[in-house]
C-alpha cells in the first residue's frame, strides 16, 4: 500500500515478555478513512500491539506509527488518536462526567465538550452517576465518549463489544458506521469476528503475534463452491471431474464442486443429460475462515 | 504544565479520597492538641510551640494520601486515559506532584485553623511564658511545610512503587520501623532520612538528633527530587497494563 494512504503503520513489531513472545515480527497498515477490523483469538498479541502503538508499552523491537510518527511525537495527540484499551480505566468513585472534565481539561478542551461526547454516547443523564456503578455496556460508552473528546482523526479500540447485550453491540455497529462515515480511521480489536463483520472495510487476523492474514473483507470470505444435487449422483461426478474440477460428495447425492461455476455445472448436468434437484453457490462463511486462520493444528505449539 | 495541574486539582477534588484523608487528619490533630495540652501540660516555650506544630504528625497522613493517589492513578488504569493525551508520564507525575502538594498545604491550613481554634483558649490557661510571633509563624510555616512536601514526597513514592498495597505498607515499614531503628543506630546519619526530616520541618522541636528547619527542609526537596527522578525514569519504562 503507498505509504500516504496509512494512517497507521506497524513494522517489524516485537514484543517478548521473557522467553514469550508476545507479538512475533509483526508488520501491517491500515488505510486512512477505512475501519479495520484487528483480529486474533484471545492471547493472539492484539492489546500488546495497540498498547505498543499508543506509547503505553515499549517493544522489544520494531516500530509503530501514526500519521508516520510515534504516537509519542505527535503533536497533539489527544486531538489526533483516540483510543480505549481498558474497560475499567477510571476511578470508581468519580461520576463518568468529571472523568471527563479531568480528560477534557488535561487536553485543554472546553467543558461543553464533555457534554457534546455525553449526547453522543447516550450518557447525559447518567454522566453524574459514579463511575463504579456503571453497567458493563456504560462503561463502554464512558470509554467512548473518551476516545471521543479531541474530535481525533483516528480511533483505536480495544474489544469495545466486550461484555455488551444484543442492543450494545448493535449500538456500537451503528456508531462506528457514523464514525467511518465521519471519514475517520478506525481501528478495532475483536475476538469474535461476528462483532465487526458488518462493520469493517478491511482486516488484519493475527495469531500467535504473527500475522496471518490482511486486506478487504470481501477477499476474506474465501473461494466459492458450488453445491449440486442430482439422483444420478455418481454419474454427474464422473462428468464433472473430466471437465477438470474438483468433486467432493457431501452427501449420498449432492456433490461440492470446485474450479467450476454454477452455471457451468449446469451446463455440463444438461449436455449429459443428467438431471438436477438443486444447484447453488456457497461461499465458505467469515467465520469459518477466521476460525481455519486462528486455528492451531492439533500437535502445533500453543 | 498548568493543564496537568488544573486536570490533577480537578481529580482530586472528584473523588472522596482528599476528605477521608482530611477527616482523618482532623481526629489525628484533635487527639494530638488534647493530649498535649491536658495530659502534657506544656510549660515551656519549646512545649506549647510543638502543641500548634501539627505538621509533625499531619506529614505521615498528606505522605499517605500522596502515596494512595499516585498509586491509584495504577490500580485504577487512569495513568492510561492520562498518557493518552499527555504522553510524557515524567510531565504528568510533576504536575500531580505540585497538585498534591497544593492540596497538602490546603489540608495543612485546615488542620492549623482546628489546632489554633482549640490549642490556644487551652494554651492560654497554662503557666509559663506565652508563645511569641515567631513562635506562631514556626508552627504555621513549619506545619505548611510538611504537608506540602509531605504530599510531594508521596506521590513521587507512588509513582516509583505504583502497587498501592506496596507503597502503602512500604512507607508506613520504613516511616515506623526503619527510620527510627536507623535513628537509633546513627542519630548521624538517621536525621538526614525524610521520616526525620519531615519531622524536623512539622516543627517538633530541634533535639541533638534532629536537623534544623532550614537544612530540614533542604533534605526533604532533595528526596522529593531524588524520588522523583528515580520514579521518572523508572515510569518511562514501564509498561502501563
Amino acid at each position: 500500500m503507498p505509504g500516504d494512504t496509512s494512517a497507521i503503520r506497524v513494522v517489524g513489531l516485537s514484543k517478548r515478555y521473557g522467553g514469550v513472545a508476545a507479538v512475533d515480527d509483526l508488520s501491517f497498515e491500515v488505510r486512512a478513512g477505512a475501519v479495520t477490523g484487528f483480529l486474533g483469538p484471545n492471547g493472539a498479541g492484539k492489546t500488546t500491539t495497540l498498547r505498543i502503538l499508543l506509547g503505553l508499552a515499549r517493544p522489544t523491537a520494531g516500530e509503530a506509527m501514526i500519521f508516520g510518527q510515534p504516537f509519542a511525537a505527535l503533536t497533539d495527540p489527544g486531538r489526533t488518536v483516540g483510543a480505549s484499551l481498558e474497560i475499567s480505566g477510571f476511578h470508581p468513585g468519580r461520576s463518568g462526567r468529571n472523568h471527563l472534565r479531568s480528560l477534557a481539561v488535561l487536553a485543554g478542551l472546553p467543558a461543553s465538550r464533555v457534554e457534546d461526547v455525553l449526547k453522543l454516547v447516550e450518557m447525559t443523564k447518567a454522566g453524574n452517576r459514579r463511575a463504579g456503578k456503571y453497567s458493563m455496556g456504560m462503561r463502554q460508552r464512558l470509554a467512548l465518549a473518551a476516545t471521543l473528546l479531541g474530535d481525533p482523526k483516528v480511533l483505536v479500540l480495544d474489544e469495545p463489544a466486550n461484555g455488551l447485550d444484543p442492543q450494545g453491540i448493535r449500538w456500537l455497529r451503528d456508531f462506528l458506521r457514523a464514525m467511518a462515515a465521519d471519514g475517520r480511521t478506525v481501528l478495532i480489536s475483536s475476538h469474535v469476528l461476528s462483532e465487526v463483520a458488518q462493520t469493517v472495510d478491511d482486516v488484519i487476523v493475527i495469531h500467535h503475534g504473527r500475522l496471518v492474514d490482511e486486506g478487504p473483507v470481501d477477499r476474506l470470505s474465501g473461494p466459492q463452491r458450488v453445491s449440486v444435487r442430482s439422483p444420478r449422483v455418481a454419474d454427474l461426478a464422473a462428468v464433472i471431474t473430466r471437465a477438470g474440477a474438483q468433486v467432493k460428495r457431501d452427501q449420498s447425492d449432492v456433490l461440492l464442486v470446485s474450479g467450476l461455476d454454477a452455471a457451468q455445472v449446469g451446463d455440463l448436468a444438461f449436455s449429459a443429460g443428467l438431471p438436477l434437484h438443486e444447484l447453488a453457490t456457497q461461499t465458505a462463511s467469515l467465520e469459518e475462515v477466521f476460525l481455519e486462520l486462528t486455528t492451531d493444528e492439533p500437535g502445533a505449539p500453543a | 504544565m498548568s493543564r496537568v495541574l488544573r486536570s490533577e486539582l480537578l481529580k482530586l477534588r472528584t473523588t472522596r479520597t482528599a476528605l477521608g484523608f482530611a477527616a482523618a487528619g482532623v481526629l489525628l490533630v484533635l487527639l494530638f492538641v488534647l493530649l498535649g495540652t491536658l495530659v502534657g501540660n506544656p510549660m515551656s516555650i519549646a512545649d506549647k510551640r510543638a502543641i500548634l506544630s501539627i505538621g509533625d504528625p499531619l506529614a505521615v497522613v498528606v505522605l499517605l494520601f500522596g502515596v494512595v493517589g499516585a498509586t491509584a492513578e495504577y490500580r485504577h488504569h487512569t495513568v492510561a486515559a492520562g498518557a493518552l493525551i499527555v504522553p510524557s508520564r515524567l510531565r504528568l507525575s510533576i504536575g500531580r506532584m505540585f497538585a498534591y502538594g497544593l492540596a497538602g498545604l490546603g489540608v495543612g491550613a485546615i488542620m492549623l485553623v482546628v489546632a489554633f481554634a482549640i490549642g490556644l483558649p487551652l494554651l492560654a490557661g497554662k503557666s509559663g511564658p506565652s508563645l511569641t510571633g515567631s513562635d506562631y509563624l514556626r508552627a504555621v510555616g513549619g506545619s505548611l511545610l510538611a504537608c506540602g512536601l509531605g504530599a510531594m514526597l508521596g506521590v513521587a513514592v507512588g509513582v516509583l512503587v505504583a502497587n498501592q498495597v506496596a507503597a502503602v505498607v512500604g512507607t508506613l515499614v520504613f516511616l515506623f520501623v526503619a527510620d527510627p531503628l536507623i535513628v537509633a543506630a546513627s542519630a548521624n546519619f538517621g536525621k538526614f532520612l525524610f521520616g526525620s526530616a519531615l519531622m524536623a520541618v512539622g516543627g517538633r522541636g530541634n533535639g541533638m538528633h534532629r536537623l534544623a528547619f532550614g537544612p530540614a527542609v533542604a533534605v526533604i526537596l532533595a528526596w522529593t527530587a531524588a524520588a522523583l527522578v528515580i520514579a521518572g525514569w523508572v515510569d518511562s519504562r514501564r509498561d502501563i497494563a
